[in-house]
């Protein structure tokens, strides 16, 4: 194998499938990435078993050939090489790839190709594209409500499915970690009616949303019972699915509600905020008392003292506390995008449903706290 | 005769002729040995069956010998009440007893009561007992060898009884088979003796073991509690007693007394923790559970404290007869008895809640050396005396000199920060005047009785972390409700006792109801705890309130949180503190209880006492 690359392309592609590669792990040749040199094209391929990535780039190629690479180290040298710099990558068939550009010359140790695991190929029965714009809405404001509780392996991930949302065919992305919910709806794509309901794991969710941000027009997502794969932009990310049932959400999304308060988003977010400062507990918990037209936050803590701070709201229905865990309501009040958002709840130990007034698409489930 | 219990288990695979088979009542030898099986277990049970019956005939003086383990030969003579001639024939028959005086099964005095032992043992082993009464003219003496009795026949004996077993199991060969080595039959008997020897303090023991001393208490003198102590002492060791606050608590004709070491004073296992109900040694779940319980906030979960409970009740409140060695008993409050051992513990450790395990001094006593090669001779000591005399001080650099100026010499030598002429009187304060903080780590304080040295983190995080404790106590715990109830799968029995300590779990912030048999549904959670491990909790918890009849799993879960949070808002070593910094550490240390030791039973201070720093010098 040989051949020259851009330190700009290499640094690209490379920065995509590093940050799959684990830094700790049993089999050495996980922490390679495997580099495949033909016709013109060095194609990157990094995985962990359950996540695997695989980019092209061009490059001016010698002679044909693959390889394996220690991925970290391959990427800090390409990173700290001067910009647009000449990379090239020589491996003769030993054990050691050779990286010499301008007068720096690297030896690495590399790890047999064929030992480099690849995910088992298989069927996409179903697929669809989406514009990365869509696709990132419905990412972000999902995954925050994430589980991260190991023992409930079917929260760790995003909930992926097709839904009839009052006679509207609808794409949903739901997350919940057993203490609040998100839920995300936008039109239904075509080629996406009949799939599965499928669990997206954590780490592909994060991956997606690193390369999201690069990518522009269209992503094609396709699935299957087990795997799901993106195609974006010249990188390919393969991921597993979570192997689980996710809870019927529909149950706890309550419909009954019939207390309503709106109010405008920041002001509320920055209220919280502020009052919160005082509680010393981890869960910092603070107090929502409703009554016509105000809504009064506090918060106490025997050691600091307290707070209080009253803002204006629309609320006409009989007066209510509630107290919620600071950090979610924060967190909810984040992907709220419109000025004003609107809660509805019934009493100070069910759901509260929040809203963003100028945008039906999303729906988020707070579970109040005993304060 | 030989392998006559073997026999009865070769009736179980099916025979032709089953039906001519009759039912009939065993032969008594084989009755006896049968129960022989369940009292007499191995030589330890018969030294234990033999010295109860010392102590319930009054003995002050028992003296015990065992060769090879008991195997060969056990002897237990005393100087007790002793039997005559028609008593002495009538204790080796099954269901003979003297300690059963009203036939009344309910109110027990005595340690045995079933009449099974003497038989038993008989069965099983050649026994010969030898007995004079005070006012018998002489002694006579009894003995039984495969079930059949000789005697009983006069001999020459002072007062007082002695029984002699020899070729213990030599009629059940199959027992004789599982004994172990000799040593470790004879440290079972030892722990036994051990146990019966701290409940009767005033009654003198020894052992013998093939012709070596292996115990020897002497009998105690003084009140019940000094008595006690000094026998605990000679039996768990030395450094028991100054390590040791007593406990003594009372409710509804129940008492508790005995002694409880400090939480700095612990060890790996929880060998070392000695209850007795009535004067009877028992290992029984709920006790430990209750020890568990009032240690858990000072010990970290492996580790386990030293102490001698003795738990004092109205014979119809206990069940001693569950068990036919009686180590295990039942008690018909069993949540009265727990309350009183927690709180009585408690209590006991609050009030010592200063006191930082003796042992942690000796220990840096002994780690010291004294610099130079010997200790000078007394005769020329007073010379050196003298020189120190005239010594400086050592904050002596005068008003004015800042002390940063003086250790710039050090260029980054571990520094000391000197506290200048700091003159409050020490007396007033326990923990003394702060004098110096050295590697930024520890607090050196003078005591009015010697030198006080503080971890300076480990104390702060104690600090912290009861101050956390006590505003969780005052504001109650705040739930998250969970928008998924979590149902856990449990079996019925678990699920019920869960369901009824429901109340006991919301205080501490888990609310769960039963979901159909053998499952509940978790609907709030600790909100401390935020994204836990439901299923786990829960399921730890139902463990622990059948082990230990309590809810350690959450507590523990909890204190672990504040633990945390405590480390991680608490001074860190390497801070320098200023002299009214160390001074008002001190201070509130003293003020908060169980400021001695951090959270996971290691000191926060240790004390060094002015006459020891005297005998390092060689002054003492």
């Amino acid at each position: 194998m040989k051949l020259i690359i851009e330190r700009s392309a290499l640094l690209k592609s490379l920065g995509h499938v590093q940050s799959v590669v684990e830094r700790r792990t049993t089999i050495p040749i996980l922490s390679n990435v495997r580099l495949d040199a033909a016709q013109g094209t060095l194609s990157l391929n990094a995985t962990d078993m359950d996540l695997e990535i695989v980019e092209s780039a061009l490059a001016d190629v010698g002679e044909a050939g693959k390889t394996t690479a220690p991925a970290h180290t391959l990427y800090d040298i390409v990173r700290k090489l001067p910009d647009g710099a000449q990379v090239e990558l020589a491996f003769g068939g030993g054990s050691q790839l050779t990286l010499t550009s301008g007068r720096s010359r690297f030896q690495l140790a590399c790890l047999p190709v064929d030992d480099f695991p690849a995910l088992a190929p298989g069927d996409y029965p179903h697929s669809f594209s989406f514009a990365a714009a869509d696709l990132r809405s419905l990412i972000d404001r999902t995954r925050f409500a994430i589980s991260t509780e190991e023992t409930r392996y079917y929260l760790n991930g995003i909930y992926l499915h097709a839904a009839d949302s009052e006679g509207v065919n609808v794409l949903r992305t739901v997350a919940t970690d057993g203490h609040r919910l998100a839920r995300v709806e936008l039109p239904l794509p075509d080629g996406a009616a009949g799939m599965p309901g499928i669990i997206v794991p954590r780490k592909a969710v994060t991956e997606v949303r690193k390369l999201i941000d690069e990518a522009e027009g269209e992503i094609s997502i396709s699935l299957s019972e087990s795997k799901i794969q993106f195609a974006i932009g010249d990188t390919v990310l393969t991921s597993k699915l979570i192997d689980g049932t996710f809870p019927d959400y529909e149950r706890v999304i309550p419909t009954g509600n019939d207390k309503v308060m709106e109010t405008d988003c920041k002001t509320l977010s920055q209220a919280v905020d502020r009052v919160s400062a005082i509680s010393s507990e981890k869960s910092r918990s603070i107090k929502l008392n409703m009554e016509k037209g105000t809504v009064t936050l506090s918060a106490s803590s025997p050691e600091h003292g307290s707070a209080v701070e009253e803002i204006g709201a629309s609320y006409d229905a009989s007066q209510l506390e509630i107290g919620f865990n600071a950090r979610y309501l924060l967190d909810i009040m984040q992907q709220i995008e419109g000025d004003a958002a609107r809660f509805t709840m019934a009493d100070a130990a069910s759901p509260t449903v929040i809203r963003d007034v100028s945008d039906g698409s999303a729906v988020y489930v707070l579970m109040p706290m005993r304060v | 005769m030989k392998d006559a219990i073997n026999m009865t288990v070769r009736i179980l695979p099916p025979k032709k002729d089953a039906v001519h088979m009759t039912v009939r009542i065993l032969p008594p030898n084989l009755i006896n040995q049968i129960a022989a099986g369940e009292v007499v277990e191995r030589p330890a049970s018969v030294v234990k069956e033999l010295v109860e019956n010392a102590l319930d005939a009054g003995a002050t003086h028992i003296d015990i010998t065992m060769n090879e383990g008991g195997r060969s030969l056990i002897v237990v003579s005393d100087d007790g009440a002793g039997m005559d001639d028609r008593s002495l024939a009538l204790a080796v028959e099954r269901y003979a007893t003297s300690k059963l005086p009203d036939d009344d099964l309910i109110d027990i005095g005595f340690f045995g009561f079933r009449g099974e032992a003497l038989p038993s043992i008989g069965a099983v082993a050649r026994l010969k007992i030898t007995s004079r009464t005070r006012e018998g003219s002489s002694a006579w003496y009894v003995m039984v060898a495969g079930g059949r009795r000789d005697g009983p026949v006069p001999a020459p004996h002072p007062r007082g009884t002695r029984v002699e077993v020899r070729d213990l199991f030599y009629a059940t060969p199959a027992r004789l088979k599982f004994l172990k080595a000799a040593r470790t039959e004879l440290n079972h008997a030892v722990d036994m003796l051990n146990r019966l020897a701290m409940a009767h303090p005033y009654v003198a023991f020894t052992l013998n073991a093939d012709g070596r001393t292996r115990l020897s208490l002497d009998a105690e003198i003084g009140d019940l509690f000094d008595a006690r102590l000094a026998r605990l002492g000679a039996v768990v060791g030395k450094d028991f007693i100054p390590n040791a606050v007593p406990v003594d608590a009372g409710r509804d004709g129940f008492r508790l007394t005995g002694y409880a070491g400090v939480p700095t004073y612990n060890r790996r296992n929880a060998l070392a923790q000695y209850m007795f109900v009535n004067g009877r040694p028992v290992r029984d779940r709920l006790l430990h559970g209750a020890v568990r319980g009032a240690y858990q906030d000072f010990l970290a979960s492996n580790r386990h404290p030293y102490l001698a409970l003795f738990l004092e009740c109205p014979p119809q409140e206990v069940d001693v007869n569950v068990h036919p060695a009686k180590a295990e008993v039942r008690f018909r409050d069993a949540g009265k008895v727990r309350g009183l051992i927690v709180g009585a513990l408690k209590h006991a450790l609050s009030e010592a809640g200063h006191q930082a395990s003796t042992t942690v001094s000796d220990a840096a006593l002994g780690a010291m050396r004294p610099e130079g090669a010997r200790l000078p001779q007394r005769a020329s000591n007073s010379l050196f005396s003298a020189a120190q005399a005239g010594q400086a001080p050592l904050h002596s650099t005068g008003p004015g000199t800042g002390l940063a100026e003086s250790q710039m010499n050090y260029d980054g030598a571990p520094t000391a920060a000197v506290i200048e002429g700091d003159d409050e009187a020490s007396a007033d304060f326990p923990l003394g005047v702060a004098r110096a903080q050295v590697h930024e780590t520890y607090i050196v304080a003078q005591s009015e009785d010697g030198l006080v040295i503080v971890d300076q983190h480990a104390a702060h995080e104690r600090l912290v972390y009861e101050r956390m404790k006590a505003m969780l106590a005052d504001k109650g715990i705040n739930r998250q409700l969970l928008l998924l109830p979590e149902v856990v799968e449990l079996d019925e029995a678990a699920a019920q006792r869960l369901v009824d300590r429901a109340e006991e779990l919301a205080e501490l912030g888990l609310v769960l109801e039963a979901f159909g048999d053998g499952a509940v549904v978790v609907r709030e959670v600790p909100a401390l705890l935020g994204e836990t491990d439901v299923q786990g909790l829960v399921k730890d918890l139902a463990d622990e309130v059948s082990d230990f009849g309590e809810a350690l799993a959450l507590k523990d879960k909890l204190a672990d949180v504040c633990g945390t949070m405590a480390c991680h808002s608490s001074i860190r070593a390497g801070r320098r503190l200023g002299g009214p910094e160390m001074n008002a550490l001190l201070r509130e240390m003293e003020h908060t209880p169980h400021a001695g030791q951090c959270n996971h039973g290691r000191p926060t201070y240790v004390t060094i006492k002015m006459t020891d720093i005297e005998q390092l010098f060689g002054r003492r």
